[in-house]
């Protein structure tokens, strides 16, 4: 067991659950609150990362945040930053790819609370933040919760994109799954056994978790 | 000099046509009724500060809540008011004393208990503090609803047809307990309702809504009995909506002749409408005597009529009878009796009666297709 | 809504902050670009690199070519081992790299088969001509030779024994010299033409059997080491390092001929 690469892909996660929170619960309240000009190609935009290959993704972030050229280059002259080969990029990348199931559970979670319920709040004299934190929050958070488990999964098994913007390097870029990879490169089948049953399992935890929560909260919400 | 009233006008075209003024007193029940999709639920919400129209003003107990000319518009929790929603809207995640103190929550911990029981009491709710509102009847949330709105010691309450969701049994019993709570309230209310005989009971004012437009307001006893136009007449259900002709008035005797499918009847003087002028007019059940059998008496002599019964249905202590006064024409009146007269006088399908239309009660509106009618 | 705008706006710009200043690393330990090839002689030089000095190394293996875009992107590496000599020339003259570098090693390929299969292996490669002519050979694998030193060294070596055209259909390409290595000893590929120094890996010792191909047969795979442009001082040390005897013995234990 690689346990600095387990420890990278770990902090990883836990970056991506800190960046994502905040947003994903402010979007997707958005979302399920409000109409607005170009909220379909807004879905569509976020929706992505669940269909595109992580190639693709890989690919554009290579070529967009290269140093020597466009933004890459931009990046490099006004921050002294790159977010290709570290782990910011890893982070970065993480983000927009993880977008999509930190977005729609939240969304769905919000759309399910009753629009009279949140107004029946504002009549009981509550300003909107109060709304949120007092109400909409407690009411949604096993979808939030639920989102944020799915996230966590998501990041720590992501291969594609890592290989790409990553490059592999120890303590820097070489998640638990990209050192699955590298340990059977290296014939080390024992090790690659060892880290793929524990993700395994770590997966099927996720899994159960995640329903016995969406089936928790269908009770309360009778 | 102070207003403890509420003062409401909205004008919009556009998404959702209305044109409403209303004024509604403290302490006066205003009852909003229409037919569903008259935007009654509109009007509601744009006095909660819910729906923004576009040009309004709302004025409550002299606070400017909204003035779209000054372009003020003060956001629901920002207004004092008190919503009880059609499906209550109660916190699912929250018991009902917490629900309730929601509305109270700028108080200490203890004053806040204190008064929620309080009001709890008010609607006859102790002992159910701990409850969650899945656990409730629904007459016992819609009175949870109606604690909460209350807690927030609003300056107008809102109901937004809070008693549809319940049974007949349960509604009666809400009835009676709106009634003994209002006593007490100070603040004008709205209720927002489709149903008529609902507002008759409850309210002191109806303002009859349709398609966004404000018909008429006054009591619900003489919108029904002096409707401005037959439209109106249909909204409060009248059964016995006819067209004629104004053939002549009388002015010394206070009459106004009319022709109306043949028959010649005479109404009260209403001056108002010309000679040979088609108007529109309307009696109600209870201004039809029925002329009882083996005794007549003084009242037969106003527009007798002579028909046969044609339908004849019993409920709730009444019976409901159409009346056929010419074959040819088939036109039939609606009369409705307690049930004890039309057994006394021996009334039944195909019986033939005798009935007289008083004239006070013939109530001319100007001129409009009816669909009754051929 | 308009507090929850002003909050995500905030999110984001201190998220963004976050994201561009520059993280310091606590202890600044350089990384290392190496062909994969290089992978277990390295390992060792690298211990023993730091049982002399104290000093430790992040070692990053992929292939040359891979290796190379990543530099010429940016990436973090100080010193960079190519499976041959083009790649670095390349740099150097994308300036990327302080100089022309050093050849520190010969690379040499084996035939190589899991320890079950009947495969003969000999080094005019007669036995692979016989099996694909019988049909019996399946796949044979190869670092692929677009971006891996080793892979254009197999391909020069089959297309001398004038088995590359008959051979293509069975081949797989490996994205790198220990993948092909994996492929081959694991079985899914009944035979590989791979890095010889690989084939010495102690973890294949009793899975495999390989032998050792001419060096006649191709162009000579000089591993090269060079500095790159932010080289700091441990990389510069390690380079020397490469250069003396003890790192040169163990090289030779592994497979490679010294220059």
């Amino acid at each position: 067991m690689d346990w600095q690469a387990l420890a990278l892909s770990v902090k990883l996660s836990f970056v991506t659950l800190l960046f994502l929170l905040p947003t994903g619960i402010l979007l997707g309240r958005w979302l399920a609150y409000r109409q607005f000009w170009g909220k379909s190609l807004l879905q569509t935009l976020l929706a992505l990362p669940l269909v595109l290959p992580p190639t693709v993704l890989g690919y554009y972030l290579l070529v967009a945040f290269s140093p020597n050229q466009g933004l890459g280059l931009w990046l490099v002259n006004t921050f002294g930053a790159t977010l290709i080969f570290n782990f910011q990029g890893l982070v970065f990348a993480s983000i927009i790819f993880n977008l999509p199931f930190a977005i729609h559970p939240m969304q769905r979670a919000f759309a399910a609370i009753p629009r009279e319920i949140r107004e029946a709040a504002a009549c009981c004299g509550m300003r909107p933040s109060l709304v949120l934190w007092k109400i909409e929050l407690p009411l949604a958070w096993p979808g939030i919760i639920s989102a944020m488990v799915m996230c966590f999964a998501h990041t720590l098994g992501e291969f594609g994109i890592v290989l790409m913007v990553g490059g592999n390097i120890p303590a820097e870029t070489q998640t638990i799954a990209i050192a699955i990879y590298d340990r059977v490169q290296s014939f080390d089948d024992h090790a690659a056994a060892i880290m793929s049953f524990s993700l395994l399992l770590f997966s099927m935890l996720t899994i159960s978790f995640t329903y016995w929560l969406s089936a928790r909260s269908e009770r309360t919400h009778d | 000099m102070t207003d403890s009233g509420i003062h409401i006008t909205l004008q919009q075209a556009a998404p959702i046509p209305l044109s409403v003024q209303l004024d509604c007193k403290s302490g006066e029940l205003l009852a909003l009724v229409g037919p569903s999709g008259s935007g009654k639920t509109t009007v509601l919400r744009a006095i909660a500060g819910l729906y923004q129209a576009q040009n309004a003003t709302i004025i409550c107990q002299n606070e400017i809540w909204q003035n779209s000319v000054q372009n003020i518009f003060l956001a629901p929790h920002q207004r004092h008011v008190g919503l009880v929603f059609q499906n209550y809207a109660l916190f699912p995640h929250m018991t009902v004393l917490e629900n309730i103190q929601q509305a109270i929550s700028h108080l200490p911990k203890q004053q806040r208990q204190t008064q929620a029981l309080e009001l709890l009491k008010k609607v006859h709710l102790e002992g159910l503090e701990r409850r969650y509102p899945k656990n409730l009847s629904g007459g016992q949330q819609q009175r949870v609803a109606v604690a909460r709105a209350l807690a927030r010691q609003p300056k107008v309450l809102l109901l937004d047809e809070p008693f549809s969701a319940v049974d007949q049994v349960t509604r009666r019993k809400l009835y009676r307990e709106l009634l003994v709570l209002r006593e007490s309230l100070s603040m004008p209310m709205i209720l927002v309702t489709h149903d008529l005989d609902e507002s008759t009971l409850l309210a002191d004012r109806i303002a009859l809504l349709h398609k966004g437009e404000i018909l008429q307001t006054g009591t619900p006893e003489f919108v029904a009995a002096h409707p401005k136009s037959a439209t109106i007449a249909r909204l409060m259900d009248q059964q016995n909506l006819f067209t004629a002709l104004v053939i002549a008035h009388d002015q010394a005797k206070q009459k106004t002749h009319l022709r109306w499918r043949g028959i010649l009847i005479e109404a009260t003087y209403q001056e108002q409408f010309a000679i040979n002028e088609r108007v529109c007019w309307m009696i109600q059940s209870a201004n039809i005597l029925l002329h009882r059998r083996g005794r007549p008496s003084n009242g037969n002599k106003e527009n007798p009529l002579q028909g046969q019964i044609t339908e004849y249905m019993e409920s709730s202590g009444l019976a409901h009878l159409r009346v056929q006064v010419d074959k040819k024409l088939d036109t039939t009146i609606s009369i409705n009796v307690p049930l004890h007269v039309a057994k006394r006088n021996t009334l039944g399908l195909h019986e033939e009666i005798g009935i007289s239309l008083l004239s006070e009660g013939i109530h001319l509106m100007p001129y409009q297709i009816l669909r009754n009618e051929s | 809504m308009k507090l929850s705008l002003l909050t995500k706006q905030l999110a984001r710009s201190c998220f963004l902050l976050m994201l561009l200043s520059p993280i310091l690393r606590a202890a600044e330990i350089p990384v290392i670009a190496a062909a994969s090839n290089i992978k277990f002689a390295l390992e060792e030089i690298s211990t023993a690199f730091h049982q002399e000095t104290g000093k430790t190394l992040h070692i990053s293996y992929s292939s040359s070519g891979n290796l190379t875009r990543q530099i010429q992107q940016g990436g973090p590496f100080e010193l960079f081992l190519s499976a041959n000599a083009q790649y670095v020339v390349q740099l150097y003259q994308q300036h990327k790299t302080l100089d022309r570098g050093q050849v520190f090693a010969l690379g040499r390929l084996a035939l190589l088969t899991h320890i079950g299969s009947g495969l003969i292996l000999d080094e005019q490669l007669n036995g692979l001509k016989q099996a694909q002519q019988s049909g019996q050979l399946q796949r044979i694998a190869i670092a692929n030779p677009e971006h891996a030193p080793f892979g254009i060294a197999a391909r020069e070596i089959l297309q001398k024994q004038q088995l590359w055209d008959t051979i293509l259909p069975h081949l797989i390409l490996a994205e790198n010299a220990a993948q092909a290595t994996q492929f081959a000893s694991s079985g899914a590929a009944q035979v590989g033409l791979v890095s010889y120094s690989l084939a010495l890996a102690p973890t294949l010792k009793n899975r495999v059997r390989y032998l050792l191909i001419p060096g006649a047969l191709h162009q000579p795979l000089q591993q090269t080491a060079v500095l790159l442009n932010n080289a700091g001082d441990t990389a510069k040390l390690f380079f020397h390092y490469l250069l003396q005897e003890k790192a040169r013995g163990i090289l030779s234990r592994h497979g490679y001929t010294l220059p």
